[in-house]
């Protein structure tokens, strides 16, 4: 039953990035997206992660992509208009490109030593992963906040008004 | 007292230079004055307070460590020994007097510190060169008057020529400086000391001939400072300078640097007959050279210059024939009477109004003041040799020390110094008639002379009359002093009749008033210079210029032609801009991969991330499935 | 009982779709969602392993990320923002200050 169902979310997961990646207007992008993550995040939920499935929703899902939903409105972006010349020309290489990195990828993958090896039940306890963040990595979560309060500053830097001049 | 204070005697001239240097023209023009004479004066008082140090075997002052590398040892030290204390009092002596003298000359120079400031640094460089212990010292000496002559000589650097005989005579004499320091490197390979007088002790041990081409080096190095045959053509245009530079650096010091050179090494070098041959040999020639050349010039400084070369002529024979004794003696009485030639020179060129040719003067007996004719002919008695004054003693010495040398090539160096006293004799009164005889031909009128550029000439013009005191030759009751003074320094000991000497002093006295008697003869009544081939060639002196301008400077000009257009531009630029401009093209191609837009990096770096994955692929699949 | 191989088969597709998504668009958001889609790829690595080798490292790491990918997004956002006001356009090739 988990099994199928880790199958069912990943293929959904996939599907949703992929119409994600092709859409031309921003908004649906991120809606796609989205639907993308909440399956990844169940995902996480089936891989015995229930804390990082639960911030993925609220984290991710819920504020960076409202974010995004944000800025994209507030800018009022409108959807792409599809560049001139032949289609192929343009696709073409990166059709070649990222197929033959998802080969390799796959390839890779396939011939690993670990291929044959699975993944049993497994639950870890929001408790536990609480007590390491904050003893183990202790260090890891002070230089992140850190890192997540120049990032504070640096956006508010860059969001200051232009000075006269440069404002096209 | 302590032994290190001697190294006041020539710190003390460096800190008044140095102080006139950085603030003497913001001091008032008398304080600039009195320092650089203090500084010398000073010197010389010292010379003289310290004197007992030098008796002995000397005394050696050790100040600071200067280099110190692995064998290499040398320290700042002094050596006051007896050959050292007689120069240093000279030296001192003679330039306190003409730094007086040139207060009084450069009382309009508005450049004044420049001057009084170099003026000291050169004696102190000098005094470097005298006292040095090291021939590392001896060497910053050598370099220091030599810097500070180029800077005194082109002292009105405006005119453009007296830049260029500045830097003459900084080239020229360079190339002497050039053999002193490959001398100087070798003695140090050879002895792994620099100390002069180690050397000296370790200099029997040299193989012969490695001595006989030291020596030649020192005397091609001493050659150069000495202006002796080969590089001697700096001297004669040296008179640019103001006239109190040509007295100190021209006449009483810097050209005798060569002879004390060779005194010092006169240990080394008198072991080998052949360098001892060759010293005489260049000293013979520079003096006949000389003094013929004098014999033609116009110019009463290029005069006295010309004596000069010809007078350090004597002291390079001297040192040949082997009397260190007899060198220095007419060492010293050369200072006193050449110094006042000079001096009284500058006051004769003030007299004719800023006149230097001697065919436009005259009759300055009358004209000027008496004093000024009776130094001039103190000093020019000394320089003709008469009998009795300063000059003869000395030359006389030199002529004895040539004749009674067992090796008969010096009886023909004695000729030669009898001939060259013949014509020093000639230009010597020849020049004195030009001044002083007949009518004022010129057309200047005489600037007033101040004080103080007369009353220095009365001390020096006694000494040069009375110098014959200080080695005065037993044969007239004399005690020697100077030989008994230097002791075992003094070279050889002449051992001969009293009837040759008197044969000799005889002839030298008939030879000084023959030239007396050949001047009175052609100028005592006024002629017009002669205007002939051989007088066009002694003006020249002997076409010296024009000789090293084709032998050296045509050649040493097309080298460097060669080397700029044929190498540098064609070879060199054009490789180099050749190579520059390919790296300008390959710079432009890769130029087009920098777009500057983001998605060309974006998908390069893609196709970077695929090159990693197929090379990690290609590892798996080569390992085999383990 | 999953693969393991399989679980990191589905985090190499979504990072390649991420990637594609990177290439493919010219907007500069766009781009960001390819980012942000890739690391989502190597987020679920980190839990897939977690899982695999029943540790809490991986996990830790991939919260970690998830704060990492907020404090970028941050500041990538702010600078669209700031890029809109400079040009009025968020097309990434029009802003090639860097051409040499």
């Amino acid at each position: 039953m988990t099994t199928a169902l880790f199958y069912i979310l990943g293929f959904t997961m996939l599907a949703a990035t992929l119409l994600c990646i092709t859409r031309r207007n921003p908004v649906h992008a991120v809606i796609y997206l989205v639907a993308g993550l909440f399956a990844l995040a169940l995902m996480f939920y089936l891989l015995g992660a229930p804390l990082v499935a639960a911030w993925q929703v609220i984290v991710y899902a819920g504020a960076i992509m409202v974010l995004f939903l944000f800025i994209i409105m507030m800018l009022g972006l409108a959807p792409q208009e599809v560049p001139e010349g032949p289609g192929w020309q343009r696709w073409g290489p990166l059709v070649l490109l990222s197929s033959s990195i998802m080969i390799c990828t796959v390839l890779l993958i396939l011939q690993d030593p670990l291929a044959g090896k699975q993944i049993g039940d497994f639950y870890l306890a929001p408790q536990i992963l609480g007590e390491a963040l904050f003893s183990r990595y202790a260090l890891a979560v002070e230089i992140v906040s850190f890192q997540l309060l120049f990032a504070t500053i640096g956006a508010y830097m860059l969001g200051r008004p232009l000075p006269k001049g440069e404002d096209q | 007292m302590n032994e290190s204070l001697l190294f006041l005697i020539p710190l003390l001239p460096l800190f008044c230079a140095v102080i006139n240097m950085l603030f003497g023209m913001r001091l008032p023009r008398l304080f600039t004055e009195v320092l650089a004479v203090i500084g010398v004066a000073g010197a010389f008082g010292l010379t003289l307070l310290f004197w007992d140090y030098a008796e002995g075997n000397g005394s050696r002052a050790v100040l600071f460590t200067w280099l110190n590398s692995g064998t290499l040892n040398v320290s700042f030290a002094l050596n006051f020994d007896r050959l050292a204390a007689p120069m240093t009092l000279m030296v001192t002596g003679v330039a306190t007097l003409i730094h007086l003298y040139a207060i009084g000359y450069m009382r309009e120079e508005a450049d004044y510190a420049r001057f009084f400031s170099l003026l000291n640094l050169f004696v102190f460089a000098m005094l470097a060169i005298v006292l040095a212990d090291n021939l590392l010292v001896l060497f910053l000496g050598w370099e220091g008057v030599g810097f500070c002559s180029y800077g005194l000589i082109g002292f009105w650097y405006r005119k453009l020529e007296n830049a260029k005989a500045g830097t003459k005579a900084f080239l020229v004499t360079r190339v002497g400086d050039v053999f002193l320091g490959v001398a100087m490197l070798w003695l140090f390979a050879l002895t792994g000391t620099l100390s002069i007088s180690a050397i000296n002790a370790q200099a029997a041990s040299i193989s012969p001939g490695v001595v006989i081409v030291l020596s030649l080096l020192l005397l091609l190095g001493a050659c150069g400072k000495s202006a002796q045959l080969p590089l001697m053509t700096w001297l004669a245009d040296a008179m640019a300078g103001p006239t109190p530079v040509s007295a100190l650096i021209h006449a009483a010091t810097m050209v005798t640097a060569g002879v004390y050179l060779l005194c010092r090494f006169f240990p080394l070098v008198s072991l080998s007959a052949v360098a001892m041959t060759a010293i005489t040999a260049i000293g013979a020639l520079t003096a006949i050279y000389a003094a013929s050349c004098a014999m033609a010039q116009r110019d009463i400084k290029r005069v006295l210059a010309y004596s000069t070369m010809s007078q350090v002529g004597y002291m390079f024979m001297a040192v040949g024939a082997g009397t260190v004794a007899g060198a220095m003696f007419h060492l010293l009485t050369h200072a006193f009477f050449k110094a006042v030639l000079f001096m009284a020179a500058g006051c004769i060129i003030h007299q004719a109004g800023g006149e230097n040719d001697l065919f436009k003067m005259g009759g300055l007996f009358r004209r000027g003041p008496t004093e000024l004719f009776w130094v001039f002919l103190a000093g020019a008695a000394c320089l003709a040799g008469l009998p009795l004054s300063g000059g003869f003693f000395s030359k006389d010495g030199i002529l004895l020390a040539l004749y009674t040398h067992a090796d008969p090539v010096f009886r023909v160096f004695w000729l030669i110094g009898i001939v060259t006293a013949l014509l020093t004799a000639f230009y010597t009164f020849r020049l004195v008639y030009l001044v002083f005889a007949g009518e004022w031909r010129g057309s200047g009128s005489p600037h007033d002379l101040p004080w103080l550029m007369r009353w220095p000439l009365w001390p020096l013009a006694l000494l040069s009359l009375a110098g014959g005191l200080f080695n005065l030759p037993a044969l007239v009751g004399g005690g020697e002093a100077l030989h008994h003074w230097y002791g075992t320094m003094a070279g050889r000991t002449l051992t001969v009749s009293p009837d040759v000497e008197w044969m000799l002093a005889g002839l030298a006295a008939v030879v000084a008033a023959m030239g007396w008697l050949a001047a009175h003869w052609r100028y005592r009544n006024y002629h017009a210079p002669l205007e002939n081939p051989l007088s066009r060639f002694l003006l020249s002196g002997w076409q010296a210029d024009a000789l090293l301008d084709r032998l050296f400077v045509r050649p040493f000009n097309a080298m460097a032609l060669f080397s700029w257009i044929g190498c540098d531009r064609t070879l060199f630029d054009g490789s180099l801009e050749g190579l520059a401009r390919t790296s300008t093209r390959c710079g432009a191609l890769l130029l087009r991969i920098t777009t500057g837009r983001l998605t060309t990096y974006l998908s390069a770096f893609a196709w970077g991330f695929l090159i990693l994955l197929g090379w990690f692929l290609l590892k798996l699949v080569e390992g085999g499935g383990q | 009982m999953i693969p393991f191989g399989h679980a990191l088969a589905f985090a190499g597709a979504l990072f390649v779709l991420g990637l594609t998504c990177v290439l493919l668009h010219r907007q500069i958001l766009m781009i960001l969602i390819g980012v942000e889609i890739m690391l989502n790829g190597a987020s679920l690595v980190f839990v897939a392993a977690s899982a695999y080798w029943r540790q809490v490292d991986g996990q830790v790491f991939a919260i970690l990320l998830m704060a990492v990918t907020a404090a970028e997004v941050a500041v990538a956002l702010a600078m669209v923002v700031y890029l809109w006001r400079r040009k009025r356009t968020l097309v990434a090739d029009e802003f090639n200050g860097m051409h040499g």
